[in-house]
């Protein structure tokens, strides 16, 4: 490994083609943030056209023929607004930033196991997602067939699709690359000491959410790689015989199934949900703990069951799928075990609940943003008992209660748990705090207008108002009712985006603040590694002047008799 | 036709053509005409109001802690790692007890739902039997003649975004497309099916009430799929006897409009009746 020595690198191989897990971090971590504003934006637009259909959408209308979007364009926003925050937005976040930049240092690693694919992962992802982008201008659009991408519709959509499944194929690789990355690292690389049962629960979180990714990812990586055949090759691997489209039989030899995209999709995409929240359930852990100045309450009950947790995901896939017609026993199956899987949750959320209790708890900014996790991934994950139930999802299938369930569980959720995690450990990569002001307004203004924007769709739902709608369900009756909330929601969707305003100046203005002096390694008087036994930001490739050596647990806060009121994991 | 016409078209007819349980903006699903709708309700009403007890002591509990235990001159903070035998029971408890409360009740109801209701099928003779081919982007329904067997020279013409069930009888469909995933979906009798290419789905329903309800699309089927609306009339059995003989009237099925011979393109759908199970 040539991390320990410190020769001289150039500007290329040491910011743009880094093999510096840190540096790859930072890389993803900017590429995600713009792909988040990127998709947020998209969703923006299409608020513009539910509010007020009919009308010119302003500043941005000049792209779109008459000023407004057309169904296909919505039907394309939609998707790629799906596609672009779950997979260039979040998963590379949570997983490639997050995990890149902390997992060595929370171990006590020079870096990554394997330095070079890390920096594979990193650009296969960039790839991916210049693709992505690209394919808004091809002949018809980007993908608009969903982010679930169903065939027989998917199969014969216009060319957006085909660039998609490129896309898709390189993400998923990424994907890969950074996860079997990540497991051996957390395998190989731990610090003298650290035995699993001292690891922080955020490293665990990662070794959980790597292995979902390694496991349940390839069979989507198959699975578009057989739309690809479908679309390019003339093959019917999801075509039945028989297909007339448009009055024209559709010439294919057929003996396909749809039905088989869809247990495939879904195979990853059920895990792919516990893929966005355990890191972020991991975030929110060591904030809450290092907040609290409390261990972790319960931090074996916790790792237990998110190791639980990663298991009973790979079973409850085919609850996207009741109503399909697959079958009476898969149904049954699938609503019984989804209704186990609430009993992990359950613990993890309650054990970080108990944490507060006795605690000395302070209220900066990453900790609201934690504070705020456990009621928002509350309401998100409640609101799925319904829709967990084959008779319940009769009536909430493909409704907007949908999109507002999973949003609470993403938006509020996980989304909140990255503002966190960035409030919480830019002191670290920048060795200087985020302004204290500007951030906790923008948490209090992101907390009540994010509310605004997914509490409707409840309600929406409810009603019966279906999902993806180019005219927000104006064509029909039964939804006449609530409409009138699309306006509130979209105003609230906007001032949302206005209440990311500060976090941006507050993000660049730090950056470019000049402080003098040798910055505090350990504002937040924490215990783990990363920030007990490094420079803030880190020396260059290698991290630690000397290799840690862990004595004791990760949340040694307030022992009974200690100097102070934290003791660091490798103080002796 | 552009999209703003559309628009304007879509709205006048939303105002003025249907009446439904519209104008509830609380948490309350549309107007209930299903006999068997109420099972849903029931469901979804318990689960929101146990939901709502467990996240209100949440947030009491939270807003009682962050102000009790926030930090503060004297305050420190105690050292609980909750890792003892009694902790491990207590936390385990709290998971049974959601579970128990929650899950294994709305559980139980959902099979006990399932079993009487959704996935018995009604058998008999007065079962109203009605076939149903989406397609982008309408809704088409056949109705099976006299002889009462469907895909024969003798079934009724289909019908186009009309469908037409008397009113307290139970109604089966089967539903299958040759174009792309749609779903059936009719929100005041609390029912959806997916209709994929390629299978039959078989979805049964009775009505307790007359009148025009709405048939949506719930599943993205392409561009139009926004306005991709059928309308089910519920008559009275003589209405519906009145209808079905109106529709006999007009003769033996001729070439559908969408499609020719010679391109091989089949005139004709429909597929012979598959019992359910």
């Amino acid at each position: 490994m040539s991390s320990q020595d410190h020769h001289e690198e150039s500007f290329i191989s040491k910011y743009i083609f880094s093999q510096d897990h840190k540096w790859i971090g930072i890389q993803y971590g900017i590429t995600s943030l713009v792909f988040l504003l990127f998709g947020f934006t998209l969703m923006m637009v299409m608020r513009w056209q539910l509010a007020y259909p009919d009308t010119v959408i302003p500043f941005v209308g000049w792209m779109f023929e008459d000023g407004m979007l057309s169904p296909d364009m919505y039907n394309s926003f939609g998707a790629m607004h799906g596609t672009i925050m779950i997979f260039l937005g979040v998963v590379p976040m949570v997983v490639g930033a997050f995990g890149n930049y902390l997992v060595p240092l929370q171990i006590g690693a020079p870096d990554m196991a394997f330095p070079k694919l890390n920096m594979a992962s990193y650009w296969t992802y960039l790839a991916g997602g210049v693709i992505m982008v690209y394919s808004f201008f091809v002949p018809g659009g980007a993908a608009n067939s969903g982010w679930t991408s169903y065939p027989p519709l998917a199969d014969i959509a216009t060319t957006g699709q085909t660039i998609w499944l490129f896309g898709m194929v390189f993400l998923i690789t990424s994907s890969l690359l950074g996860s079997m990355n990540i497991i051996v690292t957390i395998v190989q690389l731990r610090a003298e000491g650290l035995t699993w049962g001292r690891l922080p629960f955020f490293v665990w979180a990662q070794f959980v959410t790597s292995f979902l990714l390694v496991l349940a990812f390839p069979p989507l990586e198959a699975a578009g790689v057989l739309q690809l055949m479908d679309r390019l090759a003339g093959t019917s691997f999801f075509l039945p015989s028989g297909l007339v489209v448009g009055g024209e039989i559709l010439n294919v030899s057929g003996g396909g199934s749809p039905l088989l995209w869809q247990h495939l999709f879904w195979f990853l995409a059920h895990p792919e949900v516990y893929v966005l929240i355990l890191p972020a359930m991991g975030v929110v852990a060591e904030i809450i703990a290092n907040n609290t100045r409390k261990p972790l309450w319960g931090y074996k009950s916790i790792v237990f069951a998110s190791v639980w947790l990663g298991f009973m995901s790979f079973i409850v896939w085919a609850h996207h799928m009741f109503i399909t017609g697959m079958g009476q026993g898969m149904s049954l199956f699938f609503q019984t075990t989804t209704m186990i899987i609430s009993i992990p949750s359950v613990i993890i959320l309650s054990a970080l609940f108990i944490t507060l209790w006795g605690g000395k708890i302070r209220f900066n900014t990453p900790m609201l943003f934690a504070l705020a996790f456990l009621p928002m991934f509350g309401i998100g994950g409640l609101t799925g008992l319904p829709l967990g139930l084959a008779p319940t999802d009769i009536h909430l299938h493909d409704t907007y209660y949908v999109i507002g369930h999973f949003h609470y569980v993403v938006a509020p959720g996980t989304i909140f748990a990255i503002f966190a995690g960035i409030y919480f450990w830019f002191p670290k990569i920048t060795g200087k705090k985020l302004n204290e002001g500007l951030g906790k307004i923008h948490f209090f203004f992101s907390l009540i207008f994010i509310n605004g924007v997914f509490m409707p769709m409840f309600i929406q739902g409810l009603a019966g108002v279906s999902r993806r709608l180019a005219d927000g369900g104006v064509s029909y009756a039964h939804a006449a009712g609530v409409l009138e909330w699309n306006e509130f929601m979209s105003m609230s969707a906007w001032l949302l985006g206005v209440a990311q305003i500060p976090f941006i100046i507050n993000f660049f203005m730090t950056i470019f603040k000049k402080v003098d002096g040798v910055a505090d390694p350990n504002p937040w008087q924490s215990t783990t590694i990363e920030w007990t036994d490094t420079t803030s930001p880190p020396l260059g490739h290698g991290n630690f002047e000397i290799a840690p050596v862990v004595h004791r647990g990760p949340y040694e806060y307030s022992v009974e008799g200690a100097s102070e009121d934290f003791i660091p994991q490798t103080k002796k | 036709m552009n999209f703003s016409e559309v628009y304007s078209r879509i709205k006048i007819k939303s105002k003025n053509q249907l009446k439904l349980g519209g104008g509830i903006w609380f948490l309350d699903p549309p107007k209930d005409v299903s006999l068997d709708g109420y099972r849903i309700d029931d469901v979804i009403h318990y689960t929101d109001g146990i939901i709502l007890f467990y996240f209100g002591i949440v947030v009491l509990l939270m807003t009682y802690f962050v102000i009790k235990y926030r930090a503060r001159p004297g305050h420190s903070a105690e050292y609980d790692k909750g890792d003892r035998k009694k902790n491990v029971i207590i936390t385990i408890c709290m998971g049974m007890m959601v579970f128990l409360t929650i899950d294994v009740v709305i559980e139980g109801m959902a099979f006990r739902d399932l079993k009487q209701a959704f996935w018995k099928f009604p058998k008999g003779e007065n079962v109203v039997k009605v076939e149903v081919m989406p397609q982008q982007f309408a809704w088409n329904f056949r109705y099976a003649g006299l002889d009462g067997e469907f895909a024969t020279a003798d079934d009724l013409i289909p019908t186009q975004n009309q469908m037409h069930i008397p009113v307290n009888t139970p109604v089966v469909i089967q539903i299958a497309p040759y174009d792309v995933i749609h779903s059936f979906f009719i929100p005041n009798f609390r029912v959806k099916v997916d209709a994929t290419p390629g299978m039959v789905n078989t979805l049964w329903f009775q009505a307790t009430e007359t009148g025009e309800f709405e048939i949506a699309c719930a599943e993205l089927c392409g561009n139009s799929h926004y306005r991709m609306k059928g309308v089910l009339t519920v008559d009275s059995h003589e209405d519906y006897q009145k209808w079905l003989s109106s529709q006999d009237e007009e003769g033996e099925p001729e070439e559908d409009d969408w499609g020719d011979e010679d391109e091989g393109v089949p005139t004709f759908w429909g597929w012979s009746w598959k019992e359910a199970i």
